[in-house]
């Protein structure tokens, strides 16, 4: 790989190094899917940070970070008790709390900016959302760790319940903002997104706090099977795109109605930052359904079995399949489509949550 | 507006998606598949009726639904047959017709100056940012006609043609054919439970079947040449070209006592050739054989041998052996009645979380067995009875629930385990206090040491202690609750009540001292406190008048037999519905990502000044950067 920033190049010089040494040192516990999925990182993560410059300083934030509570722990989990840098910072449940902490702060930081429109505030909300995004991606990889502390054979990637996918929801939701918010360059928008992303949060604290949810578990068989491991976040870079755009779509409607002319960009900005993020929902919805099916067929005996979680991605897919063709094929924009792109949060957060919580079948994670 | 125009518009499409989303939400809420008894106890028989009809309790086979899947397929294809040659065409196309106005009417255009004639820088620029360039000359004019991204075109065709192929790779794999056989009478669901031999051949699905799912229940040991395939409220047989044996099932647990794998070791072996092979298959990893796939699905008991001791818990008596299977039933009679004692399940591993210091730990609290007791007039309650003694709030029970329907939450009745973690010295207890000869000893003991009484008359004191103990004995706390209610004035009751339930206490614990007294090397009742296990065994004596039945089933030992349940599967349609996936991802990604351009310059004859426009046909707010960009660019040229 070749890149034209000297800081690209060194990344990926970075990535490959650590990369082989981690391939070099572990590989005799590693299948070929798991060096395939290591070495495919290299590559992904070198493209992304060339992609979206700042993405470099995230990842080494991330990973130092993670590594520093890899060394405190010192391969014992009391370590979590006893060590002052786990207990308040680094331990997966700390790191967490901190981001669930963070993340309502930058939401009120935003809303401070929208109505007083000094920059300052809108970059110090922009901090602090980098900032609960790097501590929560933190507490997730420390949390992997952990869970093979607890046991070798009880680790596992950190995607596995419905706590740990709304962590990640919240972090994906973050990043996908992020980046718009640098391209687009604007801040206003904080304001609306972070909300979605602390409706999460809430729902993260009731859950962990009534129903200990952040306990981590051994697997459950259907769930062992490298499909997990992309299926799922590929699925959550869809809902988090799609909830990214109802939260524009919502912004849109109140500008249409004409307040917050001054603090909100013009209807065609935020117009074009909801189809972007349906768009970009959409690609990774459809390849996250079909990889659910190719492992349904794997786990269930079968790629298609109506089962509710299955039958329900299949709606959120038509609805935006219908929602581009309108916008794309009839040239319809703004009012309607902003509605619908509300609505269809509305159906995505039924088929990430509601299926869990009102309807039974084969999908095995995230009974309440 | 013509049939085949009406069939392909958007409007059709569209409106027949909807249909599937409605129809698929139907199935998502009412649970699809169940046993239809479940249904008519749900609805009532005439809803029940109705929903059947619509075919609600398997809408993604129902014959509507098939029907609109089929009216996608046709108008999505008549849609790529209708709109391909004018896509083709504007794919090829170069349009070099355009003229001059209306380039400059666009809403990018601006206009540049142009130093040579031939455009030969532009047309390299062009070329070096992706475009093809062709050059037209319009009189004595020139037009530089280019465009970029055709590829965006080809994704209409890439998802059309990949929603076609995954509905006919679905309807591959559902069930028309058997819906057909199944209309002109040549199939036929089978709705009675039969032995294989005794099922009419048109309830069998031969080897060559097309596709199915099917399923396979197996036991240890045992080796099957069918599967099964559950339809509506009865089922077909489905031959299979070669027989399944089951060696071993097995469960691996993690450390924590979780479910870890499910694995079958199985022995395939063709029918035809002979021929077999050995492969253990898990969830997650099925095997692929002669086209069918084989699937670890489920499993459950299959048989186990228990070897069970019945105690009495209201006489003295010893126990009685008893050998039964899961599945199987005892008759038995007791006192004047007779039971049948029907054993439904065995665990060899139970999950349970546990409650210590505060923390929930799950744990594996070892076998148990579940069993319905059922008198003659055919009234049943339900039992689940632990093999070990288990923890709760640090001191060690046999448990053993007990409810009266489905719904209900277990009851339990709580043993306490004697200090070797064993019923014996419950057992023992109870015969102590069961004994007339013993208690009359133990009274006479409590008397002695209490000195409460004494003054009055001692006999008739020791009578009306005789009587406590009668009571408790034959109906538990509550029976001498009763008594007191009855009999003592209200002030007094709480004061007779506490010193009634001393009074029993202290009667046990005087016979257990006894008994330790003629046995002294007995070490059952070595306890830490034995007050605790005294009032213990009390309580259970008190409760197991809420329990249903007089006898305790305990396991002494057992034989675990498993049955592996696995799904066959033979899904031909699974190529085609991957391949399409393939296609619709490459189509998804052609008409979002990539963006087709237009571009032109016009010059005209002489003058160095020229148009330059561009259009896109799908427009976001990046071209106008874009077209900026481009602008810039060759304005250097
Ligand atoms: C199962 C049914 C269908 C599905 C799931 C489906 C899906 C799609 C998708 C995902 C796109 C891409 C939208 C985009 O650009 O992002 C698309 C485009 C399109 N669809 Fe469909 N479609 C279906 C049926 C039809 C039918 C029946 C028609 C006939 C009128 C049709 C006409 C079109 C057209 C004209 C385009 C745009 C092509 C272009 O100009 O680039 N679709 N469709």
């Amino acid at each position: 790989m070749m890149f034209q920033k000297k800081s690209d190049n060194l990344f990926f010089l970075f990535l490959l190094a650590v990369g082989s040494y981690a391939l070099y040192t572990f590989h005799t516990y590693m299948d070929h899917y798991e060096m395939g999925i290591l070495v495919g990182s290299i590559f992904g993560f070198s493209w992304l940070g060339n992609f979206w410059q700042v993405f470099k300083k995230y990842f080494l934030a991330v990973f130092l970070l993670s590594l520093i509570g890899i060394y405190f722990y010192n391969g014992n989990l009391i370590s979590a008790e006893t060590n002052f840098i786990l207990k308040y910072f680094l331990a997966s449940q700390s790191s967490i709390m901190w981001m669930s902490a963070l993340f309502p702060l930058a939401l009120l930081t935003y809303w401070f900016y929208m109505f007083n429109q000094q920059i300052f505030y809108g970059s110090l909300a922009s901090k602090f959302t980098w900032l609960a995004t790097t501590i929560g991606m933190t507490g997730l990889m420390v949390r992997w760790f952990e869970s093979y502390l607890i046991g070798i054979d009880i680790g596992h990637i950190p995607v596995s319940n419905l706590y740990e996918v709304f962590v990640l929801f919240c972090l994906i939701t973050a990043l996908i903002y992020l980046y718009y918010e640098e391209k687009i360059g604007t801040m206003k928008l904080g304001a609306f997104v972070l909300i979605v992303i602390n409706a999460a949060i809430a729902f993260l604290l009731w859950y962990t706090f009534s129903k200990g949810a952040d306990q981590i578990q051994p697997l459950v068989p259907a769930l062992q099977s490298y499909w997990m491991k992309i299926h799922v976040p590929a699925n959550f870079i869809g809902y988090g795109a799609f909830a990214m755009a109802a939260m524009i779509s919502i912004a849109y409607l109140i500008r249409d109605k004409g307040y917050m002319t001054r603090s909100l960009p013009s209807q065609h900005v935020l117009d074009d930052m909801t189809y972007k993020a349906i768009a970009i929902g959409f690609i990774f919805f459809t390849i996250a359904t079909i990889l659910g099916a190719i492992w349904a067929a794997e786990a269930w005996g079968g790629y298609w079995s109506w089962d509710p979680k299955e039958t329900w991605a299949l709606i959120v897919w038509l609805n935006y399949a219908a929602w581009l063709h309108l916008r794309l094929i009839k040239g319809l924009r703004g009012t309607l489509l902003a509605w619908w792109s509300v609505i269809g949060l509305i159906i995505t957060t039924f088929c990430f949550l509601g299926v869990n919580l009102f309807l039974s079948g084969l999908h095995s994670y995230g009974e309440l | 507006m013509t049939f085949l125009q009406l069939l392909s518009s958007m409007r059709f499409a569209i409106s027949m998606l909807s249909f599937v989303a409605i129809a698929s939400i139907i199935g998502t809420v009412l649970k699809q598949n169940e046993a239809y008894e479940s249904y008519i106890i749900k609805f009532g028989q005439f809803w029940f009726d109705f929903f059947e009809i619509l075919g609600l309790y398997n809408v993604y086979q129902a014959s509507w639904f098939i029907i609109i899947l089929i009216f996608l397929i046709t108008s999505t294809s008549v849609c790529i047959y209708r709109n391909a040659p004018q896509i083709i065409r504007e794919i090829k196309e170069f349009n070099t017709k355009i003229k001059e106005d209306s380039l400059k009417n666009m809403k990018h255009s601006s206009e540049i100056i142009i130093k040579q004639a031939s455009l030969k820088n532009q047309i390299q620029i062009l070329i070096q940012n992706g475009f093809k360039v062709k050059l037209t000359e319009q009189g004595p004019d020139v037009l530089l006609s280019a465009k970029k991204g055709q590829f965006q075109k080809l994704g209409y065709f890439f998802t059309h043609i990949a929603i076609i192929i995954i509905s006919v790779g679905g309807l591959m794999d559902g069930n028309l054919v058997f819906k057909a056989q199944e209309y002109l009478g040549i199939k036929q669901i089978e709705k009675e439970d039969l032995p294989l031999s005794k099922i009419s051949k048109k309830s069998w699905l031969e080897i060559n079947n097309f596709s199915y799912r099917a399923n396979m229940l197996l036991k240890e040991g045992e080796s099957q040449g069918v599967a099964f395939l559950p339809r509506k409220d009865g089922y077909l047989v489905q031959d299979l070209p070669f027989s399944v044996a089951l060696k071993d099932f097995n469960i691996k647990h993690y450390s924590s006592g979780q479910p870890k794998s499910f694995e079958s070791d199985l022995i395939l072996k063709n029918k035809e050739s002979g021929e077999s092979i050995r492969k253990t298959i898990s969830v997650n990893k099925p095997l692929t054989y002669n086209g069918i796939t084989l699937y670890q699905s489920d499993f459950q008991d299959g048989g186990s041998k228990l070897m069970i001791n019945l105690w009495n818990l209201q006489n003295q008596s010893s126990k009685q052996k008893m050998e039964s299977e899961v599945f199987k039933s005892n008759q038995i009679v007791h006192g004047n009645e007779k039971f049948s004692f029907e054993f439904n399940d065995f665990r060899l591993f139970n999950i349970l979380d546990i409650e210590t210091d505060g923390k929930k730990i799950s744990k594996n609290v070892g076998p148990n067995f579940t069993y319905k007791i059922r008198n003659e007039s055919g009234q049943a309650l339900e039992y689940q009875n632990f093999q070990l003694p288990m923890s709760v709030n640090g001191q060690q029970y046999f448990m053993s629930g007990m409810r009266s329907s489905q719904q209900e939450e277990f009851r339990y009745l709580k043993i306490p385990a004697d200090a070797n973690n064993d019923l014996r010295g419950f057992m023992v207890f109870k015969d102590l206090i069961y004994s007339s000869v013993n208690t009359n000893i133990a009274i006479d003991k409590v008397i002695d040491e209490t000195q409460i009484g004494a003054a009055n008359d001692p006999q008739a004191f020791k009578l009306s202690l005789q009587k406590v103990l009668e009571v408790f004995l034959s109906g538990g706390y509550s029976a001498v609750a009763q008594s007191i209610e009855q009999n003592i004035p209200l002030e007094k009751q709480t004061e007779i009540a506490n010193t009634y339930i001393k009074i029993i206490f202290l009667i046990g614990n005087n016979l257990i001292q006894l008994y330790q007294q003629d046995y002294p090397n007995e070490d059952m009742y070595a306890l830490e406190k034995p007050q605790q296990f005294i009032q213990d065994a009390l309580n259970t004596l008190s409760d197991r008048f809420f329990y249903g039945h007089d006898l305790y089933l305990e396991l002494e030992t057992y034989e675990h037999i498993q049955a592996s349940g696995l799904q066959l599967t033979k899904a031909p349609g699974q190529f085609w519905v991957y391949l399409g996936s393939l296609f619709l991802v490459l189509g998804i990604f052609c008409m979002i990502y990539i963006q087709e351009v237009r571009l032109w310059i016009f010059k005209k004859n002489k003058s160095n000044k020229a148009i330059l426009a561009m259009s896109t046909n799908r427009e976001h707010l990046d071209f106008k950067i874009y077209f900026n960009d481009m602008l810039k660019k060759l304005k250097k040229g």
